[in-house]
């Protein structure tokens, strides 16, 4: 265990020793920011309405809820940028021959970068937590919904990494891996599109699929285990093939 | 220390190493001599753990690094081609890490601290400590991709090309380095320079194609080659006929002349081995009248035995006709501290 935290907070330090780090985390503030700036806008023109005709709306259902959803879509861009390098990166440079030679097992060299890109994730949702926090100054909102809101995001998070690792891992070219990793997120995030022109049981099958789709009841404030079982078994795939991919890297040489 | 048995390695279609297999005692010094693609690195990275061979079986300090990988790669040094840096991380930083990576959980803090800063010593990089690597220059990279390998004091140092892209100096340092570690550490180190191998290595392994061709201390592998003993002689622009003349003294079966120049001339003298004509060559050139400028043994180097080695069976029978100039940059930066040593005139 400790060689996986030694791994993970070397992956984690990279983040911030280098400015990729800063600028993904520039960018996730900002986008989230803009998110957050039209939802307060719109939420404040719902409160006006209903003000005028019945009682206040709840700012954790018209606010907090669609904008913490929203994350799912920065994700999608920004998220690729943190996993693509992990392993193209020291594939490309030659580190992966200290950590390979090194007395650490392929197992924890991938726990401890995934713990460390998880790290960094933390990192950013933390910061948008301070936009959160402007509304507990000025507003009333529950605080409980919102913390399961974070916990479903760094779940949801974790298996957009565990899939960016993946790909990480099978190419020395770190473009190649964000672009990849990119339109695999893609794909993840319109699969349950494809469920609305079609019938209710592929529907259905698809929309369990789609792991946009789990993280809708964390947001409401409920912690079903059926989604949490989701993610950490969509989480412990992603880094089983990742460990494949390592282990073949190894044998072809 | 270390046994490499039948050791095979395919990439696919392709053989990288062929049935090799050597041993390693305790202490000593085995250099893995090839040309670029014998299959050097490839051995190498078998026997770090880092890849599987496709068949046979490695053991280091006693453990299979197949069946066993964390008990031996605790007790392997490994220097690969590119020192395995991370651009973003201080000298300190990086070694501290790679120690916290490679030495048991039980070495506490302080310990690990006194391992850093030792091993910063020892491979004199010390004033660096706060440098970010990606702002190091080749020779300290590769010094502290030395001090990485060293940092948990393995029975075990395999160094790839440890001095490729040092110079003259360094070279030097690097090599009484290796040399000093011998004894408490057993070194495999690979290389394509050949006065290295010469210099450092107490027997040396000579990988062609990805087979072994030849297994034996340098000197052995002088002596068993040398078919004839050359000596380079120069005079001064009076002796430029000198080569007819040479041609009569006994024990010369072959007068060329290597190089002509305004002011002298230089000539290959070969003889039959047995017998040493230096005095006599001397002597005619004095009663002759010219000027000596020159006169020295040009041995069968490690590199005519390696190009007998690994060229083909056809070429075998002749004989040297590389010379190893101290400063002429054949060999490039390595070759001129090499030979500075090993080509002294001895006259």
């Amino acid at each position: 265990m400790r060689n996986v935290f030694t791994i993970a907070g070397k992956e984690l330090r990279g983040f911030f020793a280098s400015p990729m780090g800063w600028i993904i985390m520039g960018l996730f503030a900002l986008l989230f920011g803009y998110f957050f700036l039209a939802h307060l806008d719109y939420f404040v023109g719902q409160s006006m309405q209903a003000q005028q005709g019945g009682g206040p709306i709840n700012v954790n259902q018209f606010m907090i809820r669609p904008l913490l959803q929203n994350v799912a879509l920065i994700n999608l861009f920004l998220l690729p940028m943190i996993t693509m390098r992990a392993y193209a990166e020291e594939k490309r440079s030659g580190t992966i021959e200290l950590l390979l030679t090194s007395p650490v097992t392929d197992v924890q060299i991938i726990l401890g970068k995934f713990l460390g890109v998880l790290g960094f994730y933390a990192a950013l949702l933390a910061v948008t937590m301070l936009y959160i926090g402007i509304l507990f100054v000025f507003g009333n909102p529950e605080w409980k919904p919102v913390l399961t809101g974070y916990f479903g995001l760094l779940l949801m998070g974790g298996c957009f990494l565990s899939v960016g690792l993946f790909i990480s891992s099978t190419t020395k070219n770190q473009v190649v891996a964000g672009a990849a990793t990119f339109v695999v997120f893609l794909l993840l995030w319109i699969i349950s599109w494809l469920g609305q022109s079609a019938g209710p049981a592929v529907a259905s099958l698809l929309d369990y699929l789609s792991i946009v789709w789990h993280f809708d009841d964390f947001g409401k404030g409920v912690i079903d285990t059926k989604h949490v079982i989701y993610y950490l078994s969509f989480i412990t795939f992603g880094l089983f093939l990742t460990l494949k991919s390592v282990d073949t890297e190894r044998w072809r040489g | 220390m270390i046994e490499v048995q039948h050791l095979t390695k395919r990439y696919g279609p392709v053989t990288a190493v062929d049935d090799v297999s050597f041993r390693a005692e305790k202490g000593e010094i085995l250099g893995l001599l090839g040309p670029n693609g014998a299959g050097k690195t490839t051995t190498m990275r078998v026997l770090t753990g880092y890849m599987p061979a496709t068949e046979g079986s490695a053991t280091v300090a006693g453990y299979d690094v197949f069946t066993n990988p964390i008990e031996a790669k605790r007790r392997v040094g490994y220097l690969p081609e590119t020192p395995p840096l991370y651009p973003d991380m201080t000298v300190r930083e990086y070694l501290t890490f790679v120690a916290k990576l490679k030495l048991p959980g039980s070495v506490s803090r302080s310990e690990r601290i006194s391992r850093v800063n030792g091993v910063m010593t020892k491979t004199n990089i010390t004033d660096m400590a706060n440098r970010h690597c990606a702002k190091l220059s080749k020779g300290y990279k590769q010094r502290v991709g030395l001090a990485q390998a060293l940092i948990h004091d393995p029975e075990v140092l395999i160094l790839d090309e440890p001095t490729a892209g040092l110079d003259p100096k360094q070279i030097i340092e690097v090599r009484d380095l290796i040399r000093a570690l011998a004894g408490n550490h057993t070194v495999v180190l690979s290389t394509h320079i050949l006065p290295e191998v010469s210099q450092t290595c107490r027997r040396v392994v000579i990988i062609n194609r990805g087979r072994v061709v030849a297994v034996d201390t340098p000197d052995n592998l002088t002596q068993q080659l040398k078919g004839s003993a050359t000596l380079y002689v120069q005079v001064d622009a009076a002796g430029a006929d000198a080569a007819a003349a040479l041609s009569t003294i006994i024990g010369v079966r072959q007068v060329s002349e290597h190089d002509r120049r305004e002011q002298s001339v230089g000539f290959e003298v070969a003889s039959d081995t047995e017998r040493d004509i230096r005095r006599d060559v001397a002597r005619m050139i004095v009663d002759k009248g010219w000027g000596l400028l020159e006169l020295r043994p040009l041995r069968l180097s490690l590199e005519d035995i390696f190009l007998q080695l690994t060229t083909d069976e056809n070429q075998l029978a002749g004989g040297s006709k590389e010379f190893a100039f101290p400063f002429d940059g054949a060999q490039g930066d390595a070759a001129e501290a090499a030979s500075e040593s090993e080509a002294t005139p001895n006259a």
